[in-house]
C-alpha cells in the first residue's frame, strides 16, 4: 500500500468552477453558466497566450495549493491527460493538411503535453520536477499512483492535476468526450500537512477491472471523459465519507483507492 | 550504432521525408514504414509503433524480456514509455484524408493510436508485460525521466522491474513546428561549433530493462542518480543561467552519492541550437574542470526529441560497456569562449561513472547518471 494525505483539491467543469461550487452541484443546485476561464496566477499577458488546456490546470492547482495552504514553489507535479491538449492537435493537424508553414510558433510550443506544467512553473517560480504523463482511459489512475509514489519515496508534496478537454469533430471519430473537466490533488507525504483532508491509501491488485461508470452531476455524466470515473471519490471527499474505488490501471492490474478520514476532520466541509 | 559511431558515420540526410519541403536535414530510420506490425497488434498500426517494433526486435530484447516474465512474472513488471509525439503522425494522415463531415476515414478510426498513450498501449499489448504501464510526455526529457519513475516504482516495491522506453518518429508537426520557431538547420547539425544555426531533427527508438539491484545477479551497469528540475523561465527558450539544467545535474551526482570530478563522461543534451549550447556550456562549467570528457551525439542522430534521453542513455552505457567515448561529430570550429569546452574526436578510456542531460520546452530537464561495475 501507498499511504499518502490528500491536503488540498482543486476542481473546474463548465458546470461548477470550483470546490465549493461542485459542493453545491453535489446537493442539487442548479448551475449557472461558468464564465470565461481567468486562473489569477497567470499573468494577464501570459494568460492572451494560454491555451485553454493550459489555463483549465493551473486554476485547478492554484485551487489545490491555495486551500492547502502551502506554497507552490514547495510542490512537485503531475500533470495527467489521455487525451492531451486536442484543441491543439486539432489546429496543428488541420494547418500541416493545408499550408504547413503557416503553423504557429506559439501554438507549437503550448503544444508539448507538459505545457501545463510548464506554464505553472514559470508563474510560481517553481524549479520542483513537473511531469507531464498519459495512460489513455487509465490517466487518472497512472496519475495518482505517479504522484503518491514520488511524494512518499522524494518525501514531497506532489500536486496532481487531471484534465480532458471536450473532443474537436474529427477526433470524435475515437473519443467522445464532450465536456471539459479538471481536477487537482495535492498529495502529501504522512506527516507533512498539519490537517489534511483525507487519508488515501493506494494498492495495486494483479487483475483487469472495468472503468466504473460515472455519476451524474449537475445534470451531466461527463460522457466519456477519462476524469470522470474519480467523481465518486470526490464526492466522498466533499461528503466526508470514507469510500473505495477500483479504477483500472493496467490491462492486468486495478488500483485501489481508499479514501479515509480521521475521527475529527470532515476536513472538506472546510 | 557502435560501428557508426567508431567510423564517425553520421545517420543525417538530406530531408526525404514525405509531404515535407523543408530544406534541413533529418535522421530518418531506414524502412521503418515497412515495418510490419504482428497480427494482435495490427489495430495500433502508426508510424510510431512501426519504429517501436523495430526497436523491440533490437539486440535481443524481446529474449530478454521473455526471460525477465519466467524471472519475477508479468505482473510485477511496469512500463514507462517516453515520447513527444506519440502517433500524431498517424493524427496528420488522417486530417489529411477528412472526410467532409469532418470525420476521420474508417481506417483511421483507431482509438488507441490517436493518442500520447499510444506507445505505452502498444509496448504492453505485444509483450504481455501486465503491471502499471503509462507514458511520459515532457517534450525532449521525456525518455530521461522515465529512469526517475521506474527507479521510484522499484525503490517503492510497486513493481520488480520496469521496461522503460522511449520512441519518437518523424511527422510533420515537429519539422514545421520547430521551423516556426527558426530553430531547424538547413546545414547539418554542428553542436558546440560555433558557426551552428540549428537543430536537425531525427526519429529513434530505445529500450533497458531496470531491475531490482538483488534480483539483478549479472548486472554490470547501475542507475546510480537522476535529478529533474523545472527552469521556471520560458515555454521554448532555456533559463539564461541554466538554473533548470544545473539543478538537474546537481540532483543527479548528489542521489548517486558522486562529485563532479569522479564524473569521466557526459553525455550532452547538445542540440546545436544558439541558446541550449551556449547556455548547457555555461552551466558544465560551473560544475566540472575542463578537460572532463564531454560530448553531444546529435551529430550522429539528430535530435531524436521525446527518444533523445533513452537513446542518449544507451549510447552513455555502451560508451562505459566498451571503454569508447564518443565526441562530438560536426563540431569543427568550436566555440571559444565558451565556459566549457566539449570533447570533439572519439576517446578510448574506461569510464566507470557517466552522466546524461536532456533539456526540453517547458523548461523540463533530466540528467542521469550510471555506474559501470568494476572488473
Amino acid at each position: 500500500m501507498t499511504d499518502v494525505d490528500i491536503a488540498g483539491i482543486g476542481i473546474w467543469s463548465e458546470r461548477f468552477a470550483n470546490w465549493d461550487e461542485f459542493r453545491d452541484a453535489l446537493a442539487g443546485a442548479t448551475p449557472e453558466a461558468a464564465g470565461a476561464l481567468k486562473p489569477e496566477l497567470i499573468p494577464a499577458r501570459e494568460r492572451r497566450r494560454a491555451p485553454a488546456a493550459v489555463k483549465m490546470a493551473v486554476e485547478v492547482m492554484d485551487q489545490a495549493c491555495r486551500m492547502a495552504g502551502i506554497d507552490a514553489t514547495d510542490v512537485a507535479t503531475v500533470f495527467g491527460s489521455g487525451m492531451g491538449d486536442m484543441q491543439i492537435t486539432d489546429y496543428i493537424c488541420r494547418t500541416l493538411a493545408d499550408a504547413p508553414r503557416m503553423v504557429s510558433p506559439t501554438k507549437f510550443h503550448n503544444s508539448v503535453h507538459n505545457a501545463s506544467t510548464g506554464y505553472w512553473s514559470i508563474a510560481t517560480g517553481s524549479h520542483l520536477p513537473a511531469n507531464a504523463i498519459s495512460a489513455h482511459s487509465n490517466t487518472v489512475a497512472a496519475s495518482l499512483l505517479e504522484g503518491a509514489v514520488q511524494a512518499v519515496e522524494e518525501q514531497v508534496p506532489v500536486l496532481v492535476a487531471l484534465e480532458e478537454l471536450a473532443a474537436p469533430q474529427p477526433f470524435r471519430s475515437v473519443i467522445e468526450t464532450e465536456e471539459p473537466l479538471a481536477t487537482a490533488l495535492l498529495l502529501t507525504p504522512k506527516g507533512h500537512a498539519a490537517a489534511p483532508l483525507a487519508a488515501l491509501s493506494l494498492g495495486v491488485r494483479a487483475e483487469a477491472a472495468d472503468t466504473p461508470a460515472a455519476m451524474e452531476i449537475a445534470g451531466t455524466g461527463f460522457s466519456d471523459n477519462f476524469v470522470a470515473p474519480l467523481l465518486p471519490l470526490l464526492a466522498a471527499l466533499a461528503h466526508g465519507e470514507a469510500s473505495t474505488t477500483a479504477l483500472p490501471l493496467s490491462s492486468g492490474s486495478t488500483l485501489d483507492l481508499s479514501l479515509e478520514f480521521a475521527t475529527a476532520a470532515k476536513a472538506a466541509q472546510a | 550504432m557502435r560501428a557508426a559511431i567508431r567510423d564517425r558515420r553520421s545517420g543525417l540526410r538530406r530531408n526525404d521525408l514525405e509531404h515535407c519541403d523543408l530544406d534541413t536535414w533529418i535522421g530518418r530510420v531506414e524502412g521503418v514504414e515497412s515495418v510490419v506490425l504482428p497480427e494482435a497488434v495490427a489495430h495500433l498500426h502508426s508510424r510510431n509503433n512501426q519504429l517501436a517494433w523495430l526497436g523491440l526486435q533490437q539486440d535481443g530484447m524481446l529474449d530478454s524480456i521473455a526471460a525477465l516474465k519466467e524471472q519475477v512474472g508479468p505482473d510485477r513488471i511496469g512500463i514507462v514509455m517516453g515520447t513527444s509525439t506519440s502517433s500524431i503522425g498517424r493524427t496528420e494522415e488522417a486530417y489529411r484524408e477528412l472526410l467532409p463531415s469532418d470525420e476521420m476515414p474508417p481506417e483511421y478510426r483507431q482509438p488507441l493510436v490517436h493518442n500520447l498513450h499510444s506507445p505505452g498501449i502498444f509496448v504492453q499489448e505485444v509483450t504481455g508485460i501486465r503491471g502499471p504501464s503509462l507514458t511520459i510526455s515532457t517534450a525532449c526529457s521525456s525518455s530521461a525521466k522515465v529512469f526517475a519513475s521506474a527507479a521510484r516504482w522499484i525503490n517503492h516495491g510497486l513493481v520488480d522491474a520496469v521496461l522503460v522506453g522511449g520512441v519518437d518518429s518523424l511527422c510533420l508537426s515537429i519539422l514545421y513546428g520547430f521551423n516556426s520557431l527558426e530553430l531547424v538547420s538547413a546545414d547539418v547539425c554542428r553542436p558546440f561549433d560555433r558557426r551552428r544555426n540549428g537543430i536537425n531533427i531525427g526519429e529513434s527508438c530505445g529500450y533497458a530493462i531496470l531491475l531490482r539491484e538483488d534480483l539483478a545477479d549479472a548486472a554490470d551497469l547501475f542507475l546510480l542518480g537522476y535529478g529533474e528540475s523545472a527552469d521556471a523561465y520560458h515555454m521554448s527558450h532555456p533559463h539564461p543561467e541554466g538554473k533548470g539544467a544545473l539543478l538537474a545535474m546537481t540532483q543527479a551526482l548528489q542521489r548517486a552519492d558522486l562529485d563532479a570530478k569522479d564524473v569521466d563522461y557526459i553525455n550532452l543534451h547538445g542540440t546545436a541550437s544558439q541558446a541550449n549550447d551556449r547556455i548547457e556550456a555555461h552551466a558544465l562549467g560551473q560544475l566540472f574542470m575542463a578537460g572532463t570528457l564531454a560530448s553531444s551525439t546529435k551529430g550522429w542522430t539528430g535530435h531524436t526529441l521525446g527518444a533523445a534521453g533513452i537513446l542518449e542513455a544507451i549510447i552513455t552505457l555502451e560508451a562505459m560497456r566498451h571503454d569508447e567515448v564518443p565526441g562530438t561529430l560536426n563540431c569543427e570550429e568550436p566555440e571559444e569562449d565558451f565556459a566549457f569546452g566539449v570533447t570533439r574526436e572519439n576517446v578510448h578510456k574506461p569510464v566507470r561513472y557517466a552522466m546524461t542531460n536532456s533539456f526540453g520546452f517547458g523548461g523540463n530537464n533530466a540528467t542521469l547518471a550510471f555506474g559501470a561495475a568494476h572488473d
